[in-house]
């Protein structure tokens, strides 16, 4: 194949690449936008007052509302907890959608790894359970057995918080530096040129079609200056879903669920001045599950993405491969950037009231 | 390779631009209304915030506060607690930001006087007075005051009845409120509509706060 037109080529798929991620970026953002009042930098805009936004964000404020009525109603009436449960549900669903979640974060990680949905929805699953659970745990030790202020929980709080978002740039940390090896390969394998690379291919046709059979199967009907992106010689997918994933995932799930939610405890003080505590508790686990449904849409939507890339990648050897790991280094970069930025306070998570 | 770079770069760009944007969910909703106080010369001294609650706030916000008389707060009892609020506020500019003119006037007020909270047993809610003195009494045709929280962890709203009170106001001064959103949502958006939504956030953000507009011809 000529150099030029090759290169040509190569630049298109390049960027019809860089299109599709960002397109499903996008989509896996458009959650988190239809909320978004101040940019990641703090550009300060009032919340959008209608359109699809604004009622969300009626609509939240109704169920919200619908809340305290419901566990005020549980006081006397037994059938108001059906009620309690539902609503705890969709405001849970609704309520993700702000930040302090971790869709970003858990996004960002299931960017810059291999990681089947399943795998994203469990990660979603664990975190948000995890932050109900804190909320739990904080309001029975703080509240109920303490008697603390307002002021001490969201001291208490804020501590959690600093350890949870050092946690994420530590995560992010060390993503970036595992990412990084496997980018700065794939660049060497790029930048030995055509030559090489179809050398090296024909070398190894064989180790590589029986190795990487169906990662293969794209570029059989290509001629020689291919390089299967499965052939790269960072770790196979397959090794990192393996044994051992579970405690890869932890980090991440603890990194980003120690943060309790800030409305689950306020909806649990409340339910302990109703006398109600374990209502307040079954609230906050079903708060948890509506959390963990809206993340785990977006974390599915996060490894749709890379799924996309990855076959497009396949499409395009060793280039293909550069921008596949370009993206996980990237991805890599944004999770210690969230949490950098999360630790210094430019970026608002969320806020204890306004104590 | 410097165009497959850049087009790399880009699509991270994106990537993170559009996974970090900071939503918002508010976890207070407070009912407001307003005075605005006058002095003799007919300029404005300052605003009177009172803040309402909701309920749940409310009782997150005086969890273990001693109380002698159980279901209710008196004052002093909450007077730490007051403090405690308004300091924080600072931080927050108090939510209150002044166009004279059409101005933005930026670090108008100085800090705030009169605060004290008070505790409502029936509807189990708090309600935070507290003046906001300008720095330098404000002596115009138009002022512009809105109240809002740009991160939106609180969500504030007019109270439904009488919002905002001028006090010893000039007789032909007048005051008015804009609310940026209501409960109720049509159901069927035109387009069009829709479109003029999208433009005004991106120019004008400004105009989805909550604005008390007085004007003195």
């Amino acid at each position: 194949m000529p150099v030029t037109t090759g290169s040509r080529a190569q630049l298109t798929r390049g960027l019809s690449l860089a299109a599709v991620i960002v397109v499903l970026a996008l989509a896996a953002g458009a959650l988190d936008s239809a909320f978004a009042q101040a940019g990641p930098l703090g550009a300060v805009r009032p919340p959008p007052a209608e359109g699809v936004a604004g009622w969300i964000i009626a609509k939240q404020a109704l169920f919200y509302r619908a809340l305290s009525g419901l566990i005020r109603a549980a006081k006397t009436d037994g059938s108001a907890y059906w009620g309690l449960m539902g609503i705890s549900f969709v405001y849970g669903i609704f309520h993700a959608a702000g930040p302090g979640h971790g869709k970003a974060v858990i996004s960002s990680y299931l960017l810059a790894n291999e990681e089947t949905w399943r795998r994203g929805i469990a990660l979603s699953f664990a975190s948000a359970l995890l932050q109900a659970l804190t909320a739990v745990v904080l309001v029975a030790i703080a509240a109920v057995l303490i008697g603390a202020t307002a002021k001490m929980m969201g001291d208490t709080v804020r501590v959690i918080e600093v350890v949870s978002y050092t946690l994420i740039v530590l995560l992010g940390a060390r993503l970036l530096w595992v990412k990084g090896r496997g980018f700065r390969h794939a660049l060497h394998t790029v930048r030995s040129g055509p030559e090489l690379v179809a050398a090296e291919s024909a070398d190894h046709a064989h180790h590589v079609h029986a190795a990487d059979a169906q990662c293969h199967r794209h570029d059989t009907d290509e001629e020689g200056d291919v390089l299967p992106w499965g052939h790269a010689h960072g770790p196979e997918p397959e090794e990192l879903a393996g044994p051992g994933g579970w405690r890869r995932g932890l980090s991440a799930i603890v990194a980003v669920g120690l943060r309790p939610c800030s409305g689950a405890i306020i909806v649990l003080v409340f339910a302990l001045a109703q006398d109600l505590f374990l209502a307040g508790v079954a609230s906050t686990v079903v708060m948890g599950i509506g959390t963990a449904i809206t993340v785990a849409t977006i974390a599915t939507l996060a490894v749709a993405a890379k799924a996309a890339a990855k076959r497009l990648a396949a499409t395009r050897a060793g280039y293909g491969s550069l921008i596949l790991r370009g993206v996980e280094v990237g991805a890599a970069l944004a999770v210690m950037m969230f949490g950098v930025l999360m630790l210094t306070g430019t970026m608002a998570s969320e806020r204890m009231g306004m104590f | 390779m410097i165009h497959r770079f850049a087009s790399v770069i880009a699509g991270l760009a994106c990537v993170v631009a559009a996974t970090g944007p900071v939503a918002a969910h508010p976890h207070v909703w407070v009912t407001m209304t307003e005075e605005l106080l006058y002095a003799a010369d007919g300029s404005i001294t300052g605003v009177r915030h009172a803040w309402t609650f909701d309920d749940m706030f409310s009782a997150f916000a005086t969890q273990g506060i001693e109380q002698t008389t159980q279901g209710a707060f008196t004052r002093e009892e909450l007077a730490p607690l007051a403090k405690v609020n308004v300091e924080s506020l600072k931080d927050y500019a108090y939510f209150t930001y002044a166009k004279v003119d059409g101005k933005r006037r930026k670090d108008a007020f100085r800090d705030p006087v009169d605060y004290f909270l008070e505790y409502d047993p029936k509807d189990t809610v708090l309600t935070l007075h507290f003046t906001l003195p300008f720095k330098t009494p404000v002596k115009t045709k138009a002022l512009e005051i809105e109240v809002y929280d740009p991160e939106f962890f609180i969500d504030f709203g007019f109270a439904e009845k009488d919002p905002v009170r001028l006090v010893s106001a000039p007789a032909q001064c007048t005051a008015a409120v804009e609310k940026p959103h209501d409960d109720n949502f049509p159901i069927t958006l035109r387009l069009d509509q829709a479109f003029q939504t999208s433009e005004a956030n991106i120019g004008m953000g400004a105009n989805f706060a909550n604005r008390i507009v007085v004007k003195c011809p």
